[in-house]
């Protein structure tokens, strides 16, 4: 068996182990040790590489980036902000046909600005969010639905932990890609807000409308969430302009979500305790996936896959957008069984090369940003698909009288808005690009 | 006697990982410190000395710290989209092999980390600016893959155990 054969079989050995649920870091960096083994003949490359490896690798400055973001996210959570933000989306929505819906995406799209996840987006605001959609008459179905997606938006709205790795992966400018997926993510907002109104007619919701709120009182609940405004002001302007450094913008964001869930009087010693042990848990898992990724990626380097693929993929002279399109729904497809995250560490490395080789008439710089958030956009989607998208069954499990089932149906046409969403960046990259072009 | 084993081996991964936590609790304030000197430069400030690097190691040393409670807490993700299709033992089997897996890992990377430290040990290298010698920061990396190491070993026996039935 040729080096390159290898290569290609250790994609369908590395699925198999995944389908036998083995943790998806530990089932890479087990692949990437036998199949360097293979193709040396030894085992003693990965162990040479082992002894600097991991710490170079935990112990780096553009990496120290990710659990200072996730622990920001969990303050964010404790500090109360969510029933503000959702107070805030009802004053000046709440008045419309599935008003208090449309709210939970616009709480969702402000809560995603100072956290970086989309699990900790449905859960936080999904606590607040879920009794008062119910206590208005909101179906399970559209309710569960809503919030599900709506956690999506935790991660398209900037600050964003996968499109940190990703930038990582790319050596591509963070505070770019963080103004790229501005306009998307807030076309994201507004297309959940429109299948919300579509829905509300079609289906008869009986959800109440609640009274036009006066221009003051707007204002008002507006002026309670100025912190999160500051928080994401600081943050993500800070990089642009070149104040800080975006691992120092992550620490900047911590502490100030540390502050604003100390000044709440949320936070006590037990809760600072599961914020730091929720940070702990992911943060470990994240990294044994980057760990594992690496080994990985090094080993397909070895047996020279992903040169060739590219130079391959060069020289059959498809038309660019068929393998981008082929790209794309092999992100949906396998966004469907795994984790955001895992996919891009595992794939970006491989498909990154290839892409940036096609002529789409565009820089490669403004490629990346655009592949970016097409991507992002396509590998959230498999958070809201069953079987295993995570934010269903985080939002279905605080609703104890919904099926599993009709939160499934709920989130369909948010998919659907998902995939409109797409089609529109794809034909229009100026979409996303614009503000980038604009301020830079 | 397993119960007190469960317990004592979450205290220490829970331990572990409130002191990483606590250290990067510690490099942001000294962040933002160093920010605010580094923009008040007109009034005699400046910013924390050799900042990039105490971030760079401090929070490489939480990861490691964290890498035990991630694997306690059954923190590390997989595909579960046959979880339901397969029968109870081959799921058991599963859980027992991945846990096996995590403690090669451990006791692999572990003791490459070791050697890496006597590498850095012997050759006397120091950080840039702070002239901190680096071997000590391998050196609370392997305190934290140690710990992880224990708490593998603990977790195969966690799931040998429920082949007993107990879930």
């Amino acid at each position: 068996m040729s080096n390159f054969e290898i290569g290609l079989w250790s994609f369908p050995a590395l699925l198999v182990l995944l389908f036998l649920r083995v943790p998806i870091g530990p089932a890479m960096a087990l692949i990437g040790f036998c199949g360097t083994w293979l193709v040396t003949g030894t085992p003693n490359m990965t162990l040479a590489q082992l002894k600097n490896l991991t710490f170079g690798t935990f112990a780096n400055y553009s990496f120290s980036i990710i659990p200072l973001f996730l622990l920001m996210g969990q303050f964010a959570t404790i500090s109360g902000m969510s029933r503000d933000l959702f107070k805030a989306a009802e004053a000046w929505l709440g008045h419309l046909r599935g008003g208090v819906a449309m709210s939970a995406i616009g709480a969702c799209a402000g809560f995603g600005s100072i956290c970086g996840s989309s699990l900790a987006t449905a859960a936080t605001m999904g606590q607040v969010a879920l009794p008062e959609l119910k206590r208005y008459g909101y179906s399970g179905r559209l309710a569960t639905g809503a919030l599900a997606a709506g956690g999506t938006l935790g991660i398209l709205i900037p600050p964003s932990v996968v499109l940190v790795i990703y930038a990582i992966l790319t050596e591509l400018n963070i505070a770019k890609l963080f103004v790229a997926a501005m306009v998307p993510g807030i076309l994201a907002a507004a297309g959940y807000m429109i299948t919300i109104a579509i829905l509300v007619r079609m289906k008869n919701e009986a959800g109440t409308v609640l009274e036009r709120k006066t221009f003051e009182e707007r204002l008002l609940a507006l002026v309670r969430v100025w912190p999160v405004l500051m928080i994401f002001m600081a943050v993500v302007g800070g990089i642009y302009f070149g104040f800080f450094t975006p691992t120092e913008a992550a620490a900047v964001g911590a502490a100030g979500t540390g502050l604003l869930a100390l000044f709440s009087g949320q936070l006590n010693l037990r809760k600072t305790g599961d914020a730091i042990l929720g940070t702990a848990k992911s943060t470990g898992m994240i990294f044994m996936i980057i760990l594992g990724a690496s080994l990985f990626n090094n080993f397909l380097a070895l047996t020279q896959l992903p040169q060739n693929t590219a130079s391959w993929v060069g020289a059959q002279g498809f038309s660019p957008w068929l393998v981008l399109f082929a790209v794309l729904a092999l992100y949906l497809v396998f966004g469907c069984i795994m984790d955001s995250l895992s996919m891009i560490l595992l794939t970006v490395p491989i498909f990154y090369p290839i892409m940036v080789g096609l002529d789409f008439g565009m820089s490669p710089d403004d490629f990346g940003l655009w592949f970016g958030i097409l991507v992002l956009i396509v590998v959230e989607v498999g958070l809201i698909t069953p079987p295993v998208g995570m934010n269903l069954f985080v939002i279905n499990a605080l609703d104890k009288d919904t099926p599993i089932g009709e939160t499934f149906r709920g989130t369909l046409p948010f998919v659907v808005a998902d995939l409109v969403r797409v089609c529109i960046l794809l034909a229009m990259p100026a979409i996303t690009l614009g503000l980038v072009w604009l301020i830079y | 006697m397993f119960d007190v084993l469960d317990k004592t081996v979450g205290i220490l991964a829970r331990a572990m990982a409130i002191l990483g936590g606590i250290v990067l609790i510690l490099l942001i304030a000294i962040t933002c410190v160093s920010i605010i000197g580094r923009s008040l430069t007109f009034v005699g400030l400046n910013q924390v000395k050799g900042d990039y690097e105490l971030v760079e190691l401090g929070v490489g040393f939480a990861i490691f710290a964290f890498l035990p409670w991630a694997q306690y807490a059954k923190g590390h993700a997989r595909v579960d989209l046959f979880e339901a299709a397969m029968a109870r033992w081959q799921n058991l089997v599963s859980d027992l092999a991945s846990d096996l897996l995590l403690l090669a890992i451990a006791v692999i990377v572990g003791y490459r980390l070791w050697l890496g430290m006597l590498d850095k040990q012997s050759y006397g290298e120091t950080t840039f600016i702070l002239q901190f010698p680096i071997w000590q920061a391998y050196g609370a990396g392997v305190l934290g893959m140690a710990v992880f190491t224990i708490v593998s070993v603990f977790c195969v026996l966690r799931s040998l155990r429920s082949f007993g039935g107990a879930s």
